[in-house]
Order: structure tokens, then C-alpha cells, then sequence
């Protein structure tokens, strides 16, 4: 492998990875958030414990996945400067500025937040307590629309002037509105309430079918996910098929492999338009992905559909194999997600910033020795990160709410002087 | 002042903040397994952590100064950004790597179900403390001596310039240099017993951050460390950073831990000052005594100027929840504060 294609490779293989668990952060979150409202303003004591354990449940699996996001986060932040500093050479007026707001907007308050949300129970007043999670929420969205907004630039770059071989922004108003930014946000943000409303869904019924006492708390858990992922479900095809337009004008290579379009004819219009090179990429690998992500996407959206109605006296879970079949379908949200993103990425091909800047002239002069090496690493730890996240919400979700840890404090006998049985309470005062 | 300027100082003041926060972090991660454990059965039966906890709460919100000092870099500094990251391949990928494994297992330790799996979160969590930190001062020693010249103004850095007697001291204090701020941490944070422990270790570890700081000052006396641009200002920075170590030696031995805090801390800050103040106006030197301006480094003045009107509202917005995190989190964790990591 040369050099460019190494770089590639990291790049694609650690994005890729960091896109699952960003979908699933995005997707839990609002659910959290839900919760925890709720807990905060049910005045009947049992509904409130119910709504209250919900949270700390789900806001347990939702915290083990945002830990290793965010460490994988850390690593996306760096990998322009590192392999592709001819982007920020080329584009760095337009194209850091949105990074950049997004750290200090979004991203710097998520985590402060979150941190204060995870060591904030029993020690933060509910209304505080209960903001901090929507800020969270917020500021994970917030932080989405930034880096589509960068990503967008790349897809179809708005707003600047090329002068001397380097770029310049002149309309920051087009680059925030650019619309291949904005659909796609949509597109996504539906796609990861879809892929946390799954989740929900599925691990509340996986508990039903195993026989669960807690029948309140996943009750009111599987109609949350069902309901939400139902919506989600409908509206995530609906607005992935309104990129196509813009697709068809600007990407037209893009819209040629998914559309089974004349890839002769376009390949002979980018030629004429930016010179000769190779202007078709793995479109095999689009088409099945574009493929992949549509049945997905219909079955999915049928199945929540059918859910819905029967969770009318609890039908979806008093049948055994309807109840694991909506524990199966997890996986399938995260496997369209990320064949969403090679449609996307992959599709972008030749360039890094469509029809001015290509992948193979942005790259650092950096030796292969060090690309080998670094690309081994990463791919390794990110593997390894990614097959831990999963087996601890495996493992967390299965034990069920008995054994969350979030929001507890230790049950110590020699805390208090007087032995008073507060100190060995597991769920705190909220 | 210009526009530029301004950014510099911000970039800066995000980087100080991260050396602040992060390094106490490193510190305590490497400290953690002489320093965490608590004498009694039942803390070995929990597997907590004294040291660990008296971070927790903070860890999150500190690792976020790095991310958003590299954001910044690229919005305002974008050719430094490129040039700085890949020409120092090597030595980013190993801070990487030490800090994805390093707060992983941090975050994901208190989920591990068998001794093993505790164990082999403490060995990551100690191996993501030492490799930045180490990692760091590497690269602040090759900023400070100038990093390769190449004529296209980019640069590749190979073991041969990282592994000088000057840049191998600056590794070496940076190490010893976040240990200590780790410990006077914890001695500020713990419960007494802990922090008295961490008073004398944090003590220990400043008599050795002077040792290898003076043989990097050394080595720059005799013309095989750093060339700064600007003498003077060096010098005071130099003198005052030795100050803080005296200081927060002498404090930590008196018992007084808030004080140690805050000299530790504007130790850990002051060889990023050295960097920035010592070069200016270079961003980057390089071994020819030229390298990359403030303003060749800069992102053309309209982003800049839409970054400022986004940064004077956004940034006090930063500093005044960072401050009450800190706030709302105060005083000696106990073993009713909720644990979680």
C-alpha cells in the first residue's frame, strides 16, 4: 500500500469506528434526558423511583459508550493536521473555522457537563441536575451541526473564493446554510434517534422475554423506544431521499453509482471539467451500501410500525419470538449507519473538497514507516475499544437495572458513627 | 495588539489550561497505584481508588482544553496546525495513544468485574499518564531548541532529533514536573491521611523536576539546549518557573496544599508561556533561527474576525462553567461522594 492509501485506510477505519459510537450517543441521550425529566416531575413517589432508575439505567449504557467516544473523538480532532495538512494549507480559512466553533461552542460544554451530570447525583439540586442532561443533549447535536457543516464544505464547498491556490471564506452565512450540511444533519439526527430507540426497544423486550420483575420500568422504556423509533424510522427515509437532488447537481459521480447512471458519460464530464484522473471509486461498494441502507431502513421502519400497534396490552412482549426478534434488530440502525457514511465519504471520492483539493494532494509528508505503524495502532486500539464498549453494554444491559452503578454511592457499614442504614442505600436521594 | 495576537493568546491560554488540568491528571494516573489505595479491606473489595476519585468529577471537563486548543488551531492557526501535527508524526501519535487508552480505562475501570480486569485498567491508566507527559516535554523541548529546517517550510522530525541530552531533559521534567502537580492534587483533594502521603511524595518529585530542569537550563548555557528569540523575557519566565517550584516545595513540606496547588499549577503553566513568549513572533522556529510568523501562520482576517465574534461571547461562557464545575465539586472527597469511575 502506498502512503496515500494507508493514510486512507486510518483515516477511514478510525472515522468509521468513532461514527458508531457517536450515532449511539446522539441516538441515547435524548432518551436519558426524557427520563430524567420525567423522574424529576412525577409526584408519585413509586413513578418517580420508576422514571429515576430508567435513567440511571439507560444513562449507564449511554455513558460507557460516551467514555469511549470520546476518547476516539480525541483522535479525530488531530487527523487532519496529522496525515492531510494540505487541507488546512488549501482550506484552513474555511474550513478550521467551523472546527474550531465546535469545540469551544459545542464540544468543550458536552463533556464539562456530562462529568458534572455522572458526579452530580445526590449532590445537585433536580432542576440543575435535570438541566445539565438537556445541555448535554443540546450541545451533542449542536456539536453534530458544526462538524457536518465542515463535512458539507467538503461534499459541496459554499461560501469562499479560491485566490493563489488557497481558499477564502467570503460568506460564512452560505457556509453555515449550506444545504448538503443541513439535509445531512437531518438525516442523521433521525438516523440516531432511530439506532437509540432500537436499543431501548430492544433491550427492554429482550428483558420482558427473559421473565423481568421490573415490569414498570421496561414498560415504560419499550413504549418510548418503540414509539420514538417509530417516527424516527418513517421520517430518516424520507429526508435521506431529499440529498438526492443536490446530489444529482453536484455530485454527479455519486448519484451515477446509486442511481445505476451513465458512469461513462459523467467520467467524461469530470474529465473535461478538472483534467484527467480517476473519477470512479469502489462504486461497488456504494451501490451496496446504498442498497444495504435501504432495506434496512424499510424493514426497520415496518417492524416499529407493527410494534407500535401491538404494544397494545403489551402483545409485542407476551410472545416470546416477537419480543427477541426486536432484540435482533439492534444491530441493523448501526450497520445502515455506516453504510450511510460510506455513501457518503466513499462517494465523495477523488476529492477531499469536492471538485478543488483531491485526497492524494492533501497528504502530510509524512514516511510510510510511520503510517504503518500508526495505522496498525489505531486500528487496533480502536477495534479493541470498539469490542469493549460493546461488551460492557452487553453486559450492563442484560444485568439490568439491579446492577447500574451510575448515581450510587457504596454501600459502606462503617461510614456513619451511628450505623444508621442511609450510608447502605444503593439509590440516592434525588 | 492585533487580531492575530489575540489568538495567539487565547491558543495559548488553552494550551496553559490544558498543561494546568490535564497534567494534574497524568499526575495522578501515574501516581495513582501508590497513592490510591486506602488501608482496609473493603476498599480493596471495591477496587476505589482515593486518588482517582479526587479527579473524577474534573476528568471529563479537563481532557476537552486539549481538544479545543487543537480545534483553535486550526480555525485561527491553520498553517501552523498542518505543518506542527505532521511534521511531529511520531511523537502525536504516541500522545494519541496514550490518551485513548489512558482515559478509556479510566472512564471504564470501575466496570471491570475480576481483579484481572482492574489491573489491567491500572496498568493503562498509569501508561496514559507517563507517555503524554513524557511525550509532551519532548515536544516542548524540540519547540524550544527549533525543530528541522527544510526549505518548503515543512518538517519531518526523525529519533535523531528527539533523542538530544537537552529535549530528553524536557521529557524528563514535564514527567516529573505533572507527578508532582498530581500529588499536590490529591493532597489538596484527599482525605488527610492520603493527602499527607501525597504532601511528601509531591515533595519528593519537585526536588527532582529542579534537578532535571537546571541540567536542560544547563545545557542551554552551554549552547546545546534552546535558542530562544527573546533573551529577557526567557530568562524572567525561567526564573519565575523556578520560583513555583521552590514555592509549591515549600508549601507542600508546611502543609499548606491550596498554596502548593496553585504554584504547581502555574508551574506546570509556564513552559508553555516560554514557548509562546520566548519565539514570538514565531509560532514555530526551526533550526536555522527562522520559522513560521504569527502572521504567516494565521488564518486570513475575515475568519478571524467571525471566530472573535463568536469568541467574546463564548469564551467567558467557557471560563464561567469550567469555574463552577470546579466550585460545585470543592473540598476532600469522602467515601460518600457518589464514585463512578
Amino acid at each position: 500500500m502506498s502512503a496515500a492509501d494507508l493514510a486512507r485506510l486510518q483515516f477511514a477505519a478510525t472515522t468509521g469506528i468513532h461514527w458508531l459510537f457517536v450515532i449511539l450517543t446522539m441516538g441515547l441521550v435524548p432518551f436519558v434526558a426524557i427520563m430524567h425529566t420525567r423522574a424529576a416531575f412525577t409526584r408519585d413517589p413509586v413513578r418517580r423511583v420508576v422514571w429515576e432508575r430508567m435513567a440511571r439505567f439507560w444513562g449507564q449504557l449511554y455513558v460507557i459508550n460516551y467514555a469511549v467516544g470520546i476518547v476516539t473523538g480525541l483522535v479525530m480532532e488531530f487527523q487532519f493536521g496529522l496525515s492531510w495538512s494540505g487541507l488546512s494549507k488549501f482550506a484552513g480559512n474555511v474550513f478550521g473555522a467551523p472546527l474550531a466553533l465546535e469545540t469551544l461552542i459545542a464540544f468543550f460544554a458536552e463533556s464539562t457537563f456530562l462529568g458534572m451530570w455522572i458526579f452530580g447525583w445526590g449532590r445537585l439540586s433536580r432542576g440543575v441536575h435535570t438541566t445539565l442532561i438537556w445541555l448535554v443533549a443540546l450541545t451533542a447535536y449542536a456539536s453534530a451541526y458544526w462538524i457536518m457543516i465542515a463535512n458539507g464544505f467538503m461534499q459541496h464547498p459554499v461560501g469562499h473564493e479560491v485566490r493563489d491556490g488557497v481558499a477564502y471564506l467570503t460568506d460564512f452565512g452560505a457556509l453555515l446554510t449550506n444545504p448538503n450540511a443541513l439535509v445531512a444533519l437531518a438525516h442523521i439526527a433521525l438516523a440516531a434517534l432511530t439506532t437509540g430507540g432500537v436499543l431501548v426497544a430492544g433491550i427492554s423486550a429482550f428483558h420482558f422475554a427473559r421473565g423481568t420483575e421490573e415490569t414498570d420500568l421496561f414498560r415504560s422504556s419499550l413504549r418510548l423506544g418503540t414509539v420514538v423509533s417509530t417516527l424516527a424510522s418513517f421520517f430518516v427515509i424520507i429526508v435521506g431521499d431529499l440529498q438526492l437532488p443536490l446530489i444529482r447537481r453536484t455530485q454527479p459521480m455519486k448519484a451515477a453509482a446509486l442511481e445505476n447512471g451513465d458512469i461513462a458519460q459523467v467520467r467524461a464530464q469530470l474529465v473535461k471539467e478538472h483534467g484527467p484522473g480517476d473519477y470512479v471509486f469502489a462504486h461497488d461498494w456504494l451501490r451496496i451500501s446504498m442498497d444495504a441502507m435501504t432495506v434496512i431502513g424499510n424493514t426497520v421502519s415496518t417492524i416499529m410500525l407493527i410494534a407500535v400497534l401491538l404494544l397494545w396490552k403489551d402483545w409485542l412482549v407476551r410472545w416470546r419470538p416477537l419480543a427477541y426478534l426486536l432484540t435482533a434488530l439492534i444491530p441493523f440502525p448501526f450497520i445502515a449507519s455506516v453504510a450511510g457514511w460510506i455513501v457518503r465519504e466513499v462517494g465523495r471520492q477523488p476529492w477531499i473538497i469536492y471538485g478543488e483539493l483531491k485526497v492524494e494532494d492533501a497528504l502530510s509528508p509524512v514516511s510510510r514507516a510511520s503510517l504503518v505503524v500508526s495505522c496498525t495502532v489505531f486500528i487496533a486500539v480502536f477495534v479493541a475499544l470498539a469490542v469493549t464498549n460493546w461488551t460492557l453494554i452487553a453486559r450492563f444491559a442484560r444485568r439490568g437495572p439491579v446492577a447500574t452503578q451510575l448515581g450510587t454511592t457504596e454501600p459502606i457499614a462503617d461510614e456513619d458513627p451511628h450505623g444508621h442504614a442511609d450510608g447502605k442505600q444503593r439509590v440516592p436521594a434525588l | 495588539m492585533t487580531l492575530e495576537t489575540y489568538w495567539l493568546a487565547l491558543l495559548g491560554l488553552l494550551l496553559a489550561g490544558y498543561f494546568v488540568l490535564g497534567g494534574y491528571d497524568y499526575g495522578v494516573q501515574m501516581l495513582h497505584p501508590l497513592l490510591g489505595r486506602s488501608i482496609g479491606q473493603e476498599a480493596q473489595h471495591t477496587g476505589r481508588n482515593t486518588a482517582l476519585d479526587a479527579m473524577a468529577p474534573y476528568f471529563l471537563g479537563n481532557e476537552v482544553w486539549l481538544v479545543a486548543f487543537t480545534g483553535v488551531m486550526f480555525g485561527a492557526f491553520p498553517h501552523l496546525e498542518g505543518t506542527l501535527l505532521s511534521g511531529l508524526y511520531p511523537l502525536i501519535v504516541a500522545i494519541l495513544v496514550g490518551l485513548v487508552l489512558g482515559s478509556a480505562a479510566i472512564q471504564l475501570r470501575g466496570r471491570a468485574h475480576t481483579a484481572r480486569g482492574h489491573r489491567w485498567c491500572d496498568v493503562l491508566i498509569v501508561f496514559g499518564g507517563v507517555l503524554p507527559a513524557l511525550c509532551w516535554g519532548l515536544v516542548l523541548g524540540l519547540l524550544l531548541h527549533g525543530v528541522p529546517h527544510r526549505a518548503d517550510g515543512s518538517f519531518h522530525i526523525t529519533p535523531g532529533d528527539v533523542l538530544t541530552p537537552f529535549v530528553l531533559a524536557c521529557g524528563m521534567t514535564t514527567t516529573l514536573l505533572f507527578a508532582a502537580h498530581g500529588a499536590a492534587f490529591i493532597a489538596l483533594r484527599s482525605a488527610p491521611e492520603p493527602a499527607a502521603r501525597a504532601a511528601v511524595m509531591g515533595a519528593n518529585l519537585l526536588r527532582a523536576v529542579g534537578a532535571a530542569g537546571s541540567l536542560a537550563l544547563l545545557l542551554t548555557l552551554f549552547g546545546a539546549g534552546a535558542s530562544m528569540t527573546n533573551r529577557v523575557t526567557s530568562a524572567v519566565l525561567g526564573a519565575l518557573f523556578a520560583a513555583s517550584l521552590a514555592a509549591a516545595w515549600q508549601y507542600l513540606s508546611r502543609g499548606h496544599h491550596g498554596r502548593a496547588f496553585a504554584a504547581s499549577s502555574s508551574a506546570t503553566l509556564l513552559p508553555v508561556l516560554l514557548v509562546g513568549a520566548g519565539h514570538y513572533p514565531y509560532v514555530l522556529i526551526n533550526s536555522a533561527g527562522t520559522g513560521l510568523t504569527v502572521h504567516q501562520a494565521a488564518a486570513d482576517g475575515a475568519t478571524l474576525k467571525i471566530l472573535t465574534a463568536f469568541g467574546v461571547v463564548v469564551i467567558p461562557v467557557i471560563l464561567a462553567y469550567q469555574t463552577w464545575s470546579w466550585w460545585v465539586f470543592r473540598g476532600r472527597t469522602g467515601r460518600r461522594h457518589p464514585s463512578y469511575f
